[in-house]
């Protein structure tokens, strides 16, 4: 490991958020590299200090009181996690806002009435997101080669759970799903694995509108716009151009046999 | 509608996180009863919007939602120009400073001066490096959650963090040694 790519990992290894493989090879150049020492050294000495110098303010008992108050006026009953079933009226408020950002971020995609600089935030975000994922402690949330675990597991944290194929066969193994931010939204990405090559396909909100989008190069990796079961979708890997074309292709035409926008 | 085993819910997680809440208020817009206000308007908030939560890291929805109220309350000061005192005085300090009983006096006063240090400067940066730096330093949020309560990329978080902490360590170096602080 050079300096260079240390340096970059430095913050990661000190929060704990590389995984086990990448922190060895981390600490094996911190063993020959004093300036990479010095830093993770004055890192933990910033952090001391906030830790022990910085006030943590604790709430006023007042604030307590005020929302206890707020508590014992409302009926007691047994707790049950929300989120596991959403009431329609939740449902439906979540479709048309899922609609309206969808209308925004399509717009920055499709760089037809937005700054070149929105289109520039929203690729970094979407190459930001899959470098992070390649050096996260946890790629992916959900583990599995299995396209109906993967598929309920986005239910409920998204609005619109994807469509979820195995292409194993093919040689695109499904391997699981997290989930991201793009801009402000929360979308969902499901990871696929050829060969070496890790894969993200990134479900964008809003129905899908291929334009002859150009594949986009960033540092050896691209971006590539697709479709997902109606659904605009990007994908990014550093895959060389055949393959990638191949994976778009499939997913393409996986969508035919999935469900359209009308079946909402 | 309100679903009554979700508002139960909220109750719950408010208290649990009140002062992960308070503590993100109070160094966001400086002032206790700024920041007590702030963190009641969340929580009326988050009792009406309960259904929404769509499963995740549930503190770092309720975080969120301190925080869009907050920021509510900073964008109103800020358009109306009202200077709201911030609350220095040693009456606020002296909440946060445990152990009266230090034994040593220099030691007690030389800590005294640490903690006003910090707090200058951690106050003096800017809001977007600040907030991260609470949030993972002291709070100890992973990077997902801090993405989860910003509403913004995981880069962007990495970014701001990188960024607050060179900041931060520049600043305290700059004031050079705490003992020759001058008590600015």
């Amino acid at each position: 490991m050079d300096c260079k790519t240390a340096n970059e990992l430095l913050p990661l290894y000190f929060d704990g958020e590389l995984d086990r493989a990448t922190s060895r090879e981390f600490e094996a150049h911190l063993d020959e590299c004093a300036d990479c020492r010095a830093a993770l050294i004055g890192l933990d000495a910033l952090r001391g200090a906030l830790r022990k110098d910085a006030p943590r303010y604790t709430a006023p008992d007042a604030l307590r009181a005020r929302i206890q108050e707020n508590v014992a006026s409302a009926a007691p009953v047994s707790r049950r996690p929300p989120g596991t079933r959403l009431s329609w009226l939740a449902l439906a408020a979540s479709w048309v806002l899922a609609f309206a950002v969808g209308g925004v971020t399509l717009a920055a995609w499709n760089h037809a009435s937005t700054s070149e600089q929105e289109q520039a935030q929203l690729l970094r975000d979407l190459f930001s997101s899959h470098w992070r994922a390649l050096a996260a402690a946890s790629p992916i949330d959900v583990v599995s080669t299995d396209q109906h675990t993967v598929k309920p597991w986005f239910a409920g944290k998204v609005s619109t759970a994807p469509v979820v194929q195995d292409f194993s066969a093919q040689g695109y193994a499904l391997i699981g799903g997290r989930i991201d931010y793009v801009g402000t939204e929360r979308v969902p990405v499901l990871v696929y694995r050829h060969g070496k090559h890790v894969i993200d396909v990134f479900v964008l909100p809003g129905a899908a509108t291929r334009g002859g989008d150009e594949p986009i190069q960033l540092q050896g990796y691209v971006l590539e716009s697709a479709t997902l079961g109606g659904q605009a979708a990007a994908i990014v890997s550093d895959m060389d151009q055949a393959e990638l074309t191949r994976f778009r292709d499939l997913l393409d035409t996986s969508s035919l046999s999935h469900t359209t926008p009308g079946d909402r | 509608m309100m679903s009554t085993s979700s508002r139960a819910f909220v109750d719950d997680l408010a208290l649990r996180h009140l002062d992960a809440a308070y503590n993100l208020g109070r160094w966001l817009l400086g002032s206790e009863q700024d920041a007590a206000d702030a963190v009641h308007d969340a929580y009326l908030r988050a009792a009406r919007a309960s259904d929404t939560y769509a499963g995740g890291n549930e503190r770092a929805w309720w975080l969120a939602i301190v925080r869009n109220c907050c920021l509510a309350r900073l964008a109103v000061r800020n358009k109306e120009k009202k200077n709201v005192p911030i609350d220095d005085n040693p009456i606020a300090a002296e909440r946060w400073m445990p152990r009266a009983d230090a034994d040593d006096i220099e030691e007690a006063l030389d800590s005294t001066r640490r903690r006003q240090l910090i707090t200058r400067h951690l106050r003096n940066l800017p809001e977007n490096f600040r907030e991260v730096l609470i949030l993972r330093e002291i709070e100890e949020l992973s990077y997902r959650e801090i993405a989860d309560v910003l509403q913004t990329p995981i880069g962007t978080v990495m970014s701001r963090l990188a960024r607050g902490r060179a900041l931060l360590q520049k600043a305290l170096t700059d004031s050079g040694n705490v003992e020759d602080s001058h008590g600015l």
